[in-house]
C-alpha cells in the first residue's frame, strides 16, 4: 500500500542497523497548517522515503517516525501530522503539543488563505507554551504549480524573517509525475526535516550539505536568511 | 481481571430497544433472509427483528437488503424521499471549500475498478449531498470525516435515500460530532477508558501511564470506521450494526478492538507516541463478528449510564444519547413498503423535501406535512395532523406516547 495511511515508516537507510541503540534520542516535531496544504504528503515523504500516491483528510493526529544518523548519532525523528480543520485543532490536537521539540508550519503557495492563517497557527503554538526557543520553520508547499502561485517568495520571506524562521519552498509531489524526472525535489523534503534535526542536535545555526542535484528543476529550496538582522535568534539553512 | 476474555462469545446477539443484547441461536443465511423479508412486510414493520438481523452474524447480508432495511432502521419512507439538491446548494456556505477539498481527495472510498468519470460524478453528488444537509440544518457543523459516512451511504442507497439517511443520522447518532466545537465528541470518547477499566485494569493502567489519550479512536468514532477500514464490505457490516444500535456502540466496539490487541499493546514501549501509533492502526484481519458480539456484551454489562456513574463522567450533554430512546420508539410504528407506496401515492405527495427532518410521525403520516412544517404553533400542527391524516388512530397513538415522554422529547421531535 503506497498510500499515506499512517503506517509506521521506520527507515534505516542512514543507519547500518535497524535496531536503535538503547538510548536513542527522540526529536518530536509537530507539523501544522491549514487543511489541504500537504502536511501528510510531506511527512509521508520524509518517513517512507517516497511520495504517497494519494492522501486523504487527516482526522485527529497521525504519527510517523524515522531513524536518521547525524554526526554518528542515531536519532529518532517523530513527526506528528495533524488535522487542518479548525475544530480539530481547538479541542483535539492540544494533547500533542506537549513536549514538542520543534514546529513545522506549512502553507500552500497556491492558496493565499493558507498563508494568511499562519499568524493564527503561530498564536496557537504560543498558547501551548511553545516559545521562540523552540525551533520553528516555515514551509511553502506546492511550488511546482508555478502557474498558480499566489504567495510570492518575497512576501513569505518577509514573514519568515519577522518571525525568525527559515523559509523553505518545496513540493511534495512525486517528481516522476512531472516532465523533468530528474528534479530530485525529494532531497529537498529530506533537507527540511534534516535541517530541523541538525538544529535540534546542535541548537546552533548550520549549513546542511544536502546535494542539490538537478537544481535546475522547478523546485527551490530557498536560502535561509543570512543577512544578520536579529541573527542571534534566527537560524538558517542553505542547501543550494 | 479479564472478564471479557474468559467469556465465550455467543453465536449471535441482538440489540433490543434499549440497545442491550440478548442471546439468539445462530441461524443460517437462508433463514435469516426469510426472516428479514417477513419482518419487512409485517404491519407495522417488525423493527426488532430487523435490528437483530443487522447486528447478528453477517449483518444484512446484501446491498439489496440494505436498501430495504436501512431506511426502516432510521424510520424513513422510501416513497417520500427528498429531491436531488439544486444548483444553489453550493452557494454561500461557510464549509463549501472544506467539503470540496475532503471529498475530492477521498478516492480510497470508491471501489477500485470504478471508472474515473463515474467516481467523479459520485464525488460531485457527495458534495451536493453534504451541503444540502448542512443548509437544511444550520445547527449542524461539518467535520472532516463526515464525508466518509456520507460516501458509505451514497454507494449503497443512492443519492436521494442517502440524503434522507444522512439527515436523520446527523440529527441523532452523529449529532454530537456536529456541534460548533468538538467538546461533545471528546465527551463521547471519554467513555472508552472506563470500559477498559472494567474489563482489563492492567491494560487500562498501562494506557494511562503511557498518556496515550483517546484520539487514536477519534476517526473510528466519527466515521463509524469508514475512514480506516480498507475493505468496504467490513465497513458495511459495521454500518448495519451501528444503524441498529445505540449511538455509543462505536465506542464499545473501539474497546473490544483495544482489548483484542491487549498483548501487543502491553508489549509496546509505554510511551504516548508508540501506543498511539500501534492502536491507531487497525489490523487487516480483525474478527469483526466476534468483536461485534463482544461489543454487545460489553454494552449489556456496562451500559453508558453505569459507566457515567462509575467514571464520574461529567453530566452528559450528549444530544445523541439523550434523544436515542425517543428515536428508537419513533421507529416502532412504520408501515411496510407496499402500504407506504399506496398511501404515499394516494396522498399525491412524493415530494416533500422537508419530511425527513422530522422523526416520529412521518412514516405513519404520508401526506401534506411538507406544507404543514411551516411556521406556527407545534401543538396546533399536531392537532391538524391528527384530524387530516388517514391514519388518525395511529397518529394519535404516537402523539400520545410523545406526550408521555415529556416536553423536551416533544420539542426534539418537532
Amino acid at each position: 500500500m503506497a498510500e499515506s495511511g499512517s503506517s509506521l515508516e521506520l527507515s534505516s537507510s542512514l543507519t547500518s542497523s535497524t535496531l536503535p541503540p538503547p538510548r536513542t534520542r527522540i526529536f518530536k516535531i509537530i507539523v501544522i497548517g491549514d487543511s489541504g496544504v500537504g502536511k501528510t504528503c510531506l511527512t509521508y515523504r520524509f518517513c517512507a522515503g517516497k511520495f504517497p500516491e494519494k492522501t486523504e483528510a487527516t482526522i485527529g493526529v497521525d504519527f510517523r517516525e524515522r531513524l536518521v544518523e547525524i554526526d554518528g548519532e542515531t536519532i529518532k525523528i517523530q513527526l506528528w501530522d495533524t488535522a487542518g480543520q479548525e475544530r480539530f485543532r481547538k479541542s483535539m490536537v492540544q494533547h500533542y503539543y506537549r513536549n514538542v521539540h520543534a514546529v513545522v508550519f506549512v502553507y500552500d503557495m497556491t492558496n493565499a488563505a493558507s498563508f494568511r492563517s499562519l499568524p493564527a497557527w503561530i498564536e496557537e503554538c504560543k498558547q501551548h507554551a511553545l516559545g521562540t526557543e523552540v525551533p520553528r520553520i516555515l514551509v511553502g508547499n506546492k511550488c511546482d504549480l508555478q502557474d498558480s502561485i499566489q504567495v510570492g517568495t518575497d512576501v513569505a520571506q518577509q514573514f519568515a524573517d519577522a518571525h525568525s524562521m527559515p523559509l523553505f519552498e518545496t513540493s511534495a509531489k512525486n517528481p516522476n509525475s512531472q516532465g523533468d524526472g530528474n528534479c530530485r525535489n525529494s532531497d529537498h523534503v529530506e533537507a527540511i526535516f534534516m535541517t530541523v534535526a541538525h538544529k535540534l542536535k546542535s541548537q546552533k545555526p548550520l549549513v546542511l550539505s544536502q546535494p542539490p542535484e538537478g537544481s535546475g528543476g522547478t523546485i527551490n529550496l530557498s536560502r535561509g536568511r543570512d543577512d544578520g538582522g536579529d541573527g542571534a535568534r534566527s537560524w538558517s539553512c542553505s542547501s543550494c | 481481571m479479564k472478564k471479557l476474555k474468559r467469556k465465550k462469545l455467543n453465536g449471535g446477539a441482538v440489540v433490543n430497544e434499549n440497545g442491550s443484547a440478548t442471546r439468539e441461536p445462530e441461524c443460517g443465511k437462508k433463514q435469516k433472509l426469510a426472516e428479514i423479508q417477513q419482518a419487512l412486510i409485517r404491519d407495522p414493520v417488525d423493527i426488532e427483528t430487523l435490528r437483530r438481523a443487522a447486528a447478528t452474524k453477517g449483518g444484512l447480508l446484501t446491498d439489496e437488503l440494505r436498501r430495504k432495511v436501512w431506511p426502516k432502521l432510521l424510520n424513513i419512507n422510501v416513497y417520500d424521499l427528498p429531491h436531488k439538491p439544486g444548483r444553489d446548494v453550493r452557494e454561500n456556505h461557510k464549509d463549501y471549500n472544506q467539503v470540496v477539498l475532503d471529498v475530492r481527495r477521498s478516492m480510497k472510498r470508491f471501489p477500485k475498478g470504478m471508472p474515473a468519470t463515474e467516481r467523479a460524478a459520485l464525488q460531485e453528488q457527495l458534495i451536493d449531498m453534504i451541503l444540502e444537509i448542512l443548509k437544511r440544518n444550520p445547527q449542524l457543523h461539518y467535520y472532516q470525516g463526515y464525508h466518509d459516512v456520507a460516501v458509505t451511504l451514497l454507494l449503497v442507497v443512492g443519492e436521494r435515500m442517502a440524503i434522507a439517511m444522512l439527515d436523520k443520522l446527523s440529527n441523532y447518532h452523529l449529532r454530537d460530532f456536529m456541534d460548533p466545537t468538538m467538546d461533545s465528541t471528546k465527551h463521547i470518547l471519554n467513555y472508552l477508558m472506563p470500559i477498559l477499566e472494567q474489563v482489563d485494569l492492567e491494560l487500562h493502567d498501562f494506557m494511562i501511564r503511557a498518556e496515550v489519550g483517546t484520539i487514536f479512536a477519534l476517526s473510528w468514532l466519527i466515521t463509524w470506521y469508514g475512514h480506516v477500514l480498507p475493505e468496504f464490505k467490513h465497513t458495511l457490516r459495521l454500518y448495519d450494526f451501528f444503524l441498529a444500535s445505540h449511538p455509543l456502540m462505536p465506542i464499545y466496539l473501539a474497546a473490544t478492538i483495544v482489548l483484542h490487541r491487549e498483548k501487543k499493546v502491553k508489549q509496546t514501549e509505554c510511551d504516548m507516541a508508540m501506543v498511539h501509533h500501534l492502536l491507531s492502526q487497525i489490523p487487516q484481519d480483525l474478527p469483526y463478528e466476534l468483536l461485534i458480539g463482544q461489543a454487545q456484551e460489553l454494552f449489556e454489562q456496562y451500559p453508558p449510564s453505569l459507566l457515567a456513574k462509575r467514571a464520574a463522567l461529567q453530566s452528559c450533554k450528549s444530544l445523541s444519547i439523550s434523544t436515542f430512546q425517543a428515536f428508537q420508539r419513533s421507529t416502532l410504528h412504520q408501515r411496510p413498503d407496499c402500504v407506504l407506496q399506496r398511501l404515499t401515492k394516494a396522498q399525491g405527495s412524493t415530494t416533500s423535501s422537508h419530511a425527513v427532518q422530522h422523526t416520529g410521525l412521518e412514516a405513519a403520516l404520508p401526506g401534506e406535512r411538507g406544507q404543514l412544517w411551516g411556521k406556527g404553533n407545534r401543538m396546533v400542527k399536531m392537532a391538524v395532523w391528527g384530524l387530516s391524516a388517514t391514519l388518525g388512530a395511529a397518529v394519535l397513538a404516537v402523539a400520545q406516547t410523545a406526550m408521555e415522554w415529556g416536553p423536551e422529547v416533544l420539542l426534539q421531535l418537532f
